[in-house]
């Protein structure tokens, strides 16, 4: 899954880590984020590039979710923000139209919660391992 | 014909537990006549001196070698022993004249007062004794109800004589009553009261002698020891039996003294040559002295002073201060220093039974201070070097380790690792000290048994006092590390509540394999990590352990990969291998989290099988509320919701919840659940392990800045304060302008003092939720009540807000000068101030008054502590089932530990304010005890209507006590020159308003039915509505007296209401969600007193659902069941609002065991006797002398069944291990028939 998001507000109840709110141009997500801002700091009105899959390898070949430093040539080198972490749960909303899945990841312990269409959340599988990749858009 | 079957033959020999070459079957208690003393002996003591010239024990005299072997050098004369092996004799010693044995002379007094002083019959007539000698020769009689028996034929025949004089039915002998002498041993027959001509011969007799002018009681007899002596010698068998008495009664009377083997009795020799001889041959000397003394003067006939025979009660005072050396007797008959008797050898905690029997000394154990060391396994215990030398392991030798052990034996005693003693198959034994260890090593065959020195993965068992719950001992392995203290990992310091300012702790080595065995499966730390209280762990990490954890998984800490792996390695010393997982950040830089750390605790490398799943919500976690009406879960702003998904830490910082004890769904509850304890033990050597250093280098401590409050924090304090105070001024000046508003049930007073604390409390929670909203997150006081590991939010406060309102016994300080707490407030005041509120934090400091009501709340925490004890000790109940385990201890340890913890042991309000109930210690005390009265009776009533107040109030107005003065405008003392009587007007408008249905008629009726006032009137004349007129009656010259007190009785009439009922109050209930949907508050009520029965009764009560406090009351109005069910939900609820929960099959069982006799028994000194126990059990526990006297009285038989008993006698328990024996099912010999076959088949 790919898409663009744009920063809302943000809270920040950790030194190091604020939850930022996001929303998607394309697939009208809504995305809530932890974030290392620390290293990676984010600003609201930004606008960002966000990609979540289960391989970092360009040809596909499934990670094994120990440690691997990243290989030149990987998806890794086209974003500058990189999560590896756990699909925990997906949870169903409402009926019919107004019906809304939101998926909860944890990064380990760094939470993301994507909520939007049914329809765009199909590929994702409980207790798979994403990666999830940032790319600020300027 | 059958073969007898083989031999089995055996691959290894079964284990047959050695019971010895006899065993004790059961103990008889019997008193003993002279003739039998005559026969346990070995000779006669009749001379009061201890050696000769030559320094030898004399032959007669009290030392006499026939008696056993003074020394280790002697022997014994009787039986050849030498000191080890002669058990001792005893020796005898004829007394002149009879005398009581004090132990027995409440017996003596009971039977005299039944029989006879003439014939020796008992005084019942032909009818009665029929009657209850065949009640007591019913086979089926209890031996308890036999005694009661006893004790009301006593009661019988005593009341028959106390009134008046009683004559024999079958000699015509009149019999007073008898009593004990008062200042002597001895007994009185007072005939005072009779009046048969006796007394005035007797009178007129002695009138004509010289000794008239001598006050001599004429009317009283003393019984003395030779008359009771010939009265019990004619007692007909029958009586005896009648009275239960096992044997002849004459043997309660002492007429030759048993001199005990001098082997209970030793010399001390001190200096060589001066002998110090024990209390016991001190005082037989004195015996021995007053009896030469007593005999001269019966030879002589001589007489010293007014009375007969002085000696004799000398003697009787000597013998009586033999055997029990606590009774009192005249000065003038004390002689020398105090010498212990018998009774004095028993009891007390110092005495043969608690010092010696019930406890007993053991070897192979070990004692010192302790230390914490989270290097080591929960299971372990590090032992040093010094301890393992001298404590041993009989280890036999085998071809597997006879290398070791050889090294062992030539390293000898002193040398780590070595060895003491070796032992042969055939017995002997040598101590390894000399230069010959090391041919004996050489020598060493399978089946020598080596007295090694302890080696790492010993078993031991490890304790410390106070031993309260069976966790205080439990078994670890012996790991051997130098220095000198002992050390264990800190998880399970819980268990035996221990810390380490200072503590010791003590070591016990098994000295068998099956020993070995038996402890480590049933008392193994890892086998005991929940309590049997509850289901709690117990055994969890602690302190710094949560510190770290709290601080590791905290969302905000990343490690690079250096760091990640330095830490995966502290888990496990770098031993075991780890797959590191991928990080959560990669890029920019690579990161892992804490919380990633945790997974990798859980689960270090793909190969471990564990994967738990665990949702618990942390102290942080925060609950839905107005800006999320839902739960938001993992999503929780704090991370305080806590999500193991398949060992992965998904969210959430963890705490005690998760991670520390007193919990029945945390980690490692969830590990021993899911898993084993071997899973959730490893799991906590880990956390240990990496806790411990990483907060080692991380830094944790805390310093005066944590305290320090910021400028905001003193504003906003100051302003929560004065804004307090306002409130509490404005309602002190309402209070004395009388304008306060009442709350229910209370006087003006009590709401000020409730309303005041309740906004006093209220001020330090503002103030103190302030203060924790205003600290930095890396205060270190604020993390560890976060996390749980120590200290609470109201600790933070008080160190830097605000100490807030000292409690003496639930209330504002008291008054311990006249209308003020201190001189330095003005008379009467009521401000926070001057009843001990704090305003000023621990930091700021406390001001003089403010100190001293600091310290006035502080000492009640430690009288607290002191009450317990003794609440402890009385709950020993034992009592075990069929399956062999010992639930009673394990009740009465549940239910006795955590009264440990029931520090306040104040009162409570019981949903309304000014209702009281006791709660905490006393009154678990009170309801164990099965008290007849309890401090706080309360009947809670639920209505039939309980949505309307006014049927409440009406229904309150029949319950409640309302006497005749409060309903009365006037009771007025009319007198007119006719007649003279009290007008009672009655107050009709009070009377309607409390819906009470009243007149005067009604009134009238009611004071008629009160016979104490009935038996003065005349009449009373119900003059109007309201209006009444009483006449007294009785004699006309006392009438003015008379309408005096009919004046002051009439007041006390009660016209409404239950005469038990204190005090009524409604109180609305607390709504639950569920029944709120039916609209309008509800209502119950409350009643103050006892008459459950009546309050039932009362119309408009629900009876089905009211219930009461007062366990014997539910027993004697509803039953026995009911009293069950009172006993279980009383104990439940106490322990609840404690904070405390336990398991309620404890408590079903303390009240099955209380009830099952049909009447609720108290578990105390009677309700244990009545449950019918040993009497060896019984003597251990209370009252050591007067059990035994008593047992020995009713020849008692002990049956040594019962855990106190078996220990005692040193034979194993049966429970537990101990009720299983092998059996072997023998099939049954074949008829064997030598004989000629029958003629006739």
């Amino acid at each position: 899954m790919e898409d663009i998001f744009i920063v809302g507000s943000g809270c920040k109840n950790f030194d190091k880590v604020s939850r930022i709110e996001a929303r998607s141009e394309r697939l009208e997500l809504f995305m809530q984020l932890d974030v290392n801002t620390e290293v990676y700091p984010i600003k609201q009105e930004e606008r960002y590039a966000v990609k979540l899959t289960t391989t970092l390898d360009p040809d596909g070949t499934p990670d094994t979710g120990y440690y691997n430093p990243i290989k030149p040539g990987s998806i890794a080198d086209n974003f500058d923000y990189i999560m590896h972490g756990k699909l925990y749960k997906i949870l169903d909303e409402g009926s019919g139209a107004s019906r809304k899945v939101e998926m909860l990841l944890s990064f380990g312990g760094l939470l993301m919660s994507l909520k939007g269409n049914p329809e765009c959340v199909t590929d994702f599988q409980l207790d798979q391992k994403y990666f999830l990749c940032m790319r600020k858009l300027v | 014909m059958q073969q007898r079957a083989q031999d089995i033959i055996y691959t290894k020999q079964p284990y047959i537990e050695d019971v010895g070459p006899r065993r004790i079957k059961s103990i008889q208690f019997s008193t003993m006549s002279a003739s039998d003393i005559l026969k346990a002996s070995e000779c006669q003591v009749h001379l009061g001196q201890y050696y000769d010239s030559n320094k030898k024990a004399i032959v007669g005299g009290l030392l006499d070698t026939r008696m056993g072997a003074p020394n280790k050098h002697g022997t014994c004369q009787t039986c050849g022993g030498s000191f080890t092996d002669c058990p001792g004799h005893f020796g005898y010693l004829n007394l002149v004249l009879p005398v009581y044995n004090v132990g027995y002379l409440s017996t003596i007094l009971d039977i005299l007062k039944c029989i006879c002083k003439s014939c020796s019959r008992v005084l019942l007539d032909e009818k009665l004794h029929k009657k209850y000698l065949k009640r007591m020769r019913n086979p089926r009689t209890e031996p308890l109800k036999k005694n009661e028996l006893m004790k009301e034929i006593v009661k019988k025949c005593s009341s028959m004589a106390s009134s008046k004089a009683v004559k024999c039915l079958r000699c015509g002998y009149m019999n007073g009553m008898v009593k004990k002498a008062g200042s002597v041993v001895g007994i009185i027959h007072d005939r005072s009261k009779l009046s048969d001509g006796y007394l005035e011969e007797c009178k007129s007799a002695i009138g004509h002698t010289r000794e008239a002018r001598a006050p001599i009681g004429l009317a009283t007899y003393i019984l003395n020891p030779v008359k009771v002596l010939s009265l019990f010698q004619r007692m007909v068998e029958e009586d005896c039996e009648l009275l239960y008495l096992q044997d002849r009664p004459e043997k309660l009377i002492i007429t030759t003294v048993a001199v005990p083997p001098i082997s209970i009795r030793p010399s001390v020799f001190t200096d060589g040559s001066q002998s110090n001889e024990n209390d016991i041959t001190e005082r037989l000397k004195q015996i021995i002295q007053f009896n030469a003394k007593l005999r001269l003067e019966l030879l002589e006939g001589r007489r010293t002073g007014i009375k007969y025979l002085i000696g004799w009660d000398e003697l009787q005072a000597v013998v009586t201060l033999y055997i029990n050396s606590d009774v009192r007797i005249p000065l003038d008959m004390q002689v020398g220093r105090p010498l212990s008797g018998f009774v004095q050898r028993l009891t007390g905690k110092q005495g043969r039974f608690r010092q010696n029997l019930a406890g007993k000394r053991v070897e192979f154990t070990g004692r010192t201070v302790i230390s914490p060391d989270p290097n080591l396994k929960i299971t372990e215990v590090a032992i040093p070097i010094h301890m393992a030398r001298i404590l041993t392991y009989p280890e036999r030798v085998t071809h597997h380790n006879i290398e070791k052990l050889r090294q062992c034996v030539n390293n000898g005693s002193y040398k780590y690792p070595g060895a003491r003693m070796v032992t042969y198959p055939d017995g002997s034994s040598k101590m390894l000290t000399g230069n010959y260890r090391k041919r004996i090593a050489e020598e060493l065959k399978s089946g020598c048994i080596v007295h090694r020195h302890l080696e790492d993965g010993d078993v031991v068992l490890f304790n410390r006092q106070p031993s309260l719950h069976r966790m205080s001992i439990m078994c670890h392995r012996a790991r051997i590390m130098p220095w000198r203290t002992l050390r264990f990992n800190e998880s399970v310091c819980n268990p035996y509540n221990a810390d380490f300012d200072g503590d010791e702790m003590n070591l016990h080595v098994p000295q068998t394999e099956e020993a070995r065995t038996e402890a480590f499966l049933l008392m193994g730390v890892q086998n005991n990590l929940c309590t049997p209280k509850n289901g709690e762990i117990l055994v969890a990490s602690t302190q710094d352990f949560l510190t770290s954890s709290f601080l590791i998984t905290r969302k905000d800490t990343f490690y690079d990969r250096a760091a990640f792996s330095l830490m995966c390695s502290y888990m496990n010393d770098g031993m075991d291998p780890v797959d590191l997982p991928t990080p959560s950040v990669l890029k920019p830089i690579e990161l892992w989290t804490g919380k990633q750390l945790f997974s990798v605790l859980l689960r270090p490398h793909a190969n471990v099988r564990v994967y738990v799943n665990l949702i618990v919500k942390e102290k942080s976690y925060s609950k839905p509320n107005k800006e999320h009406k839902k739960e938001q879960e993992t999503m929780c702003p704090n991370d305080g919701y806590v999500y193991f998904r398949n060992s992965e830490l998904i969210s959430g910082q963890l705490g005690k919840a998760t991670l520390g004890n007193g919990n029945k769904d945390g980690l490692y509850s969830i590990l021993l659940r899911d898993y084993n304890a071997f899973a959730a033990a490893t799991c906590m050597n880990r956390l240990a392990k990496l806790s411990a250093r990483w907060i080692g280098n991380h830094g944790f401590s805390i310093g005066i800045d944590d305290v320090q409050p910021g400028k905001k924090l003193n504003d906003e304090k100051g302003k929560t304060i004065s804004s307090g105070y306002r409130h509490c001024n404005k309602l002190i000046a309402d209070y004395n302008g009388g304008k306060l508003a009442l709350k229910p049930g209370c006087d003006a007073t009590q709401t000020l003092e409730a309303e005041i604390t309740e906004r006093l409390n209220k001020l330090r929670e503002e103030a103190g939720d302030v203060c924790m909203k205003e600290l930095h997150w890396r205060n270190s006081p604020l993390i560890m009540s976060q996390c749980g590991s120590k200290g609470s939010p109201i600790n933070i406060s008080q160190m830097i807000a605000c100490v807030g309102q000292q409690s003496v016994g639930g209330s504002r300080a008291p008054d311990g000068f006249i209308d003020r707490s201190l001189p330095h407030f003005p008379r009467k005041s009521k401000t926070p101030a001057a009843k001990g509120f704090v305003a000023n934090s621990f930091y700021s400091g406390l001001s003089a008054t403010e100190f001293f009501f600091h310290t006035m709340g502080g000492r009640e925490g430690l009288v607290d502590t002191a009450v317990f004890l003794k609440t402890c000790l009385d709950r020993y109940l034992w009592k075990k089932i069929e399956p062999g385990t010992a639930i009673g201890a394990i009740g009465a340890q549940s239910i006795g530990e955590p009264g440990t913890q029931m520090t306040l042991k104040t009162f409570h309000f019981a949903g309304v304010a000014s209702m009281n109930i006791t709660q905490g210690v006393p009154r678990i005390k009170e309801i164990i005890n099965g008290a007849k009265r309890i401090s706080t009776p309360i009947i809670t009533v639920e209505l039939e209507h309980n949505s309307n107040v006014n049927a409440a109030r009406i229904i309150k107005g029949r319950i409640q006590k309302t006497a005749l003065g409060q309903v009365a405008k006037s009771i007025k003392i009319v007198m007119t020159s006719r007649s003279a009587s009290i007008k009672v007007t009655l107050d009709m408008k009070t009377i309607r308003e409390a819906q009470l249905s009243l007149d005067a008629n009604i009134v009238r009726e009611l004071i008629l039915e009160t016979p104490k006032i009935k038996r003065k009137l005349q009449r009373i004349n119900v003059l109007e509505d309201g209006k009444l007129e009483v006449f007294p009656g009785g004699d006309r010259n006392k009438l003015h007296f008379e309408l005096h007190s009919l004046k002051n009785m009439l007041p006390t009439v009660v016209v409404k209401g239950i005469k038990t009922v204190e005090r009524v109050v409604i109180a609305q209930k607390k709504l639950d969600d569920a029944e709120n949907d039916h609209g309008g508050p509800k209502y119950n009520m409350f009643v103050e007193g006892t008459g459950l029965q009546a309050v039932m009764g009362t119309e408009g009560v629900d009876g089905r659902k009211t219930k009461s406090n007062h366990i014997i009351e539910v027993q004697e109005t509803l039953g026995i069941e009911a009293a069950r069910k009172c006993i279980i939900d009383e104990i439940k609820g106490t322990m609840e609002s404690h904070g405390m929960s336990i398991d309620i099959r404890h408590m079903m069982l303390l009240a099955d065991v209380m009830t099952s006799k049909g009447v609720v028994l108290g578990i105390t000194r009677f309700g244990i006797q009545k449950m019918d126990k040993s009497v060896l059990m019984l003597a251990s526990f209370e009252k050591t002398s007067d059990h035994l006297f008593n047992a020995s009285v009713k020849g008692k038989d002990d049956k040594i069944e019962g855990v106190s008993e078996c220990i005692i006698m040193g034979i194993p328990v049966a429970i537990g291990t101990g009720v299983l024996k092998i059996q072997q099912r023998v099939d049954p010999l074949p008829m064997l028939d030598y004989g000629l076959d029958p003629i006739i088949s």
